[in-house]
């Protein structure tokens, strides 16, 4: 082979090679944009999806001792496309110290174990009456406690049996949409699903609220929730009778 | 009776106006419903023991008795019959034992046993009588409301036995009784009584019983001995004195059952309270109504109960002036309950047999809470304090007759009781109270007659077995 002929071969050579890096690159970039653009596409529905906007304004004789923050807002969609990884039930803690539940309320997903530890000298009996969450630990001592599993959506009332002015609540949500507003009272749910559902909002001392909408853009752009005083909420023990003895026989 | 009748048909058009059965808790999520898991069906059964030991301090007054006591029926070295401080000074003791067995079948049936033991205070009339009685032996049938809560529904109850009466204060913050309290209707009657709830605010309750026989007592702690078969020896000798006696309704005698005097009984109530009846408020409008026995025979005296006693001594020549065998009550009670704070009154007019007196008593008492302290296994030391105080005043509308064995029974008398419950650990607790009588003797002049009382009381954890409990 003559010197021409292979600086020739060596020109074709390098074309040749220089077409096939070409395309490799072009390949790897399309590649690249249609990855991006996949990824983008999956990620948009949840970036540009339905919004709730609203302002939660506290009012009546126990706002003072309130704030906003205290207060939940929840979406739950009419039909529910969240991935169930959302709302998947967890272990909660609601102890007893001092004579008092500590913190004096939550929020958990519905099926949620919610313990009772007690950092107590003393023994406690927490329970619960409340319709579809209703439970009894009995009495117990000093301890990691006794746990009970929430199943209901709703709110549920807990108190103890050995002393009246125990109490707290548990909120059970079936939906993962939820937030607490600012100290303004602002709050924003982001990527909920479009359609109708329900607004729930409350606060321990308030009772729960709820309203159907048409979608969550339909939230009215502010929201007063009446706030009573703190007070042991009205209960009766574990038997449903009132705590202080009225017998007339048990002088 | 005619009065009796007419009441019970206001009460029955009262109830047929109100709605049959409003629910008694508002309370949506069922925060002051019911318990969970309670069957309608489930047996408990409580068996519980209470011991009470005391220290008494009391005053020691003496007024003499003008009274000619034959010789020979006074104590020796006593020229004059008095009536003297049932036990003055200083004394410790153990007062009670007593142990109760209940059973409740849902919540349509209930029945207690209840045996005290020593029973000092509460011995019938005095200290001669049985150390060991049956207080209470009864079987419910229906269900019953508590005091000052709402009923659940229309509906009722009978009960049979010996059982304390439904007029009766029943939840008391001190010892010590005050003296509408003592007088009336604070021992247990036996026979019958029903009752009704018409909606979950009004209701009407009637008895049918033997009937308290009409005796003496001393207001504070102990009764007095007045009877007592030792002052019919030679010397009399008795183990405590006579104390100053006013009248009150004396316990039935459990072996002495019969109803040739029977004693009935109408009351009207209406309650309002919320929906765990945390704040709640009663009122109880009741008439009694049973003719006197010539002579009701009681253990541990040889007095006689009823007329006899107003007759006094065959020999006394000037009894009290009894214009009938009538003996009628009409009164009123008023329960509230705001919290922790409760108040109890109650209102008395009472005629026997021509002798009239108003009675007024009321008491106020606070439970508080006390921070959580030390703890012995897993009971809180010190866990209350409950101070009280409680006023109560007769006024007898009659005069005693010059010379009468027991010119007390006319005294005007008011009494202040006054004291602290702290509780000890569990359901252990201790009371220091004191009572203050004052009364105003036949010549005008008012005298004091006090006495400190330090209780402790415990009660030992019921045994209880069946579903529902703890």
């Amino acid at each position: 082979m003559s010197s021409e002929s292979r600086s020739e071969n060596s020109e074709l050579t390098v074309s040749r090679r220089g077409t096939r890096s070409g395309v490799l690159v072009l390949f790897l970039l399309v590649s690249l944009v249609g990855w991006q653009l996949r990824a983008s596409a999956q990620a948009q529905p949840a970036a540009r999806g339905a919004t709730l906007e609203t302002r939660v304004v506290l009012a009546g004789d126990g706002m003072r001792d309130a704030s906003p923050t205290q207060v939940v807002v929840a979406w739950e969609p009419a039909s529910d496309p969240s991935p169930p990884s959302a709302k998947r039930p967890g272990t909660f803690e609601l102890a007893t110290r001092d004579k008092a539940f500590a913190p004096s309320w939550l929020v958990v997903p519905a099926g949620s174990t919610v313990r009772f530890p007690n950092n107590d000298p003393i023994l406690h009996n927490v329970f619960s009456v409340s319709p579809g969450n209703a439970f009894d630990v009995g009495l117990y001592g000093r301890g990691e406690g006794e746990k009970a599993v929430l199943e209901s959506p709703g709110v549920v009332r807990v108190f103890c049996n050995v002393h009246r002015q125990m109490y707290a609540h548990v909120l059970v949500l079936s939906t993962p949409h939820f937030a607490h507003p600012d100290a303004t009272g602002r709050v924003r749910l982001e990527g909920l699903p479009p359609g109708r559902g329900r607004l729930l909002v409350w606060h321990e001392r308030t009772e729960l609220e709820a309203r159907d909408l048409a979608s969550p853009a339909a939230a009215p752009a502010s929201l007063q929730l009446e706030i009573t005083r703190r007070r042991v909420p009205p209960h009766f023990n574990k038997f449903g009778r009132p705590y202080g003895r009225r017998d007339r026989y048990g002088d | 009776m005619r009065l009796l009748v007419m009441a019970i048909s206001l009460a029955a058009g009262c109830g047929a106006l109100l709605p049959p059965a409003l629910p008694a808790q508002p309370d949506r999520d069922g925060g002051a419903g019911g318990a969970p898991g309670r069957s309608r069906q489930e047996t408990r059964h409580t068996l519980s023991f209470d011991l009470r030991a005391n220290h008494r301090s009391s005053d020691d007054n003496a007024f003499p008795v003008a009274f000619p006591f034959p010789p020979g029926t006074l104590p020796p070295g006593q020229a004059n019959a008095f009536l003297r401080t049932v036990e003055p000074g200083d004394h410790t003791e153990v007062s009670l034992l007593s142990l109760q067995w209940d059973v409740e079948i849902g919540a349509g049936f209930a029945a207690r046993l209840k045996l005290d033991g020593i029973d000092r205070y509460d011995r019938n009339p005095t200290s001669t009588d049985f150390e060991l009685d049956v207080d209470e032996a009864w079987v419910r049938f229906g269900r019953e409301t508590a005091t000052a809560t709402l009923a659940e529904r229309s509906g009722g109850y009978v009960r049979v036995g010996k059982f304390g009466r439904f007029e009766r204060q029943n939840d008391r913050h001190l010892e010590s009784y005050g003296l509408v309290s003592t007088a009336f209707n604070r021992f247990e009657d036996a026979g019958l009584e029903a009752g009704a709830d018409i909606g979950p605010h009004f209701y009407v309750k009637a008895s049918f019983t033997q009937g308290n026989p009409v005796f003496l007592r001393d207001p504070n702690a102990l009764a007095g001995d007045n009877g007592t078969p030792g002052l019919l020896q030679r010397p009399a000798s008795r183990e405590l004195e006579s104390g100053i006696p006013i009248l009150y309704d004396a316990e039935i005698e459990w072996d002495g059952l019969d109803f040739e005097h029977p004693e009935r009984a109408l009351g009207l109530g209406l309650r309002f309270a919320n929906a765990d009846a945390s704040r709640a408020v009663e009122v109880l409008a009741f008439a009694n109504q049973r003719e006197l026995a010539d002579t009701v025979e009681l253990n541990g005296t040889f007095y006689g109960g009823d007329l006899d006693l107003l007759d006094g001594p065959d020999f006394d020549p000037r009894p009290y002036p009894v214009t009938s065998d009538d003996k009628e009550e009409v009164g009123a009670n008023l329960w509230l309950y705001l919290g922790d704070f409760s108040l109890f009154g109650q209102w008395v007019d009472q005629d026997i047999g021509g002798l009239g007196r108003v009675g007024y008593e009321g008491e106020v008492a606070w439970r508080f809470e006390l921070p959580l302290g030390p703890a012995v296994r897993g009971k809180q030391i010190f866990p209350f304090v409950q101070p009280a105080v409680r006023y109560s005043k007769i006024e007898p509308d009659f005069r005693a007759p010059a010379g009468t064995p027991s010119p007390s029974f006319s005294w005007e008398w008011d009494k202040w009781d006054y004291g602290v419950r702290l509780g000890l650990v569990g359901r252990t607790d201790l009371t220091v109270e004191h009572a203050r009588n004052r009364f105003i003797l036949g010549s005008g002049r008012e005298v004091e007659n006090d006495e400190w009382l330090v209780t402790l009381r415990v009660r030992f954890r019921p045994v209880r077995t069946g579903a529902g409990s703890p």
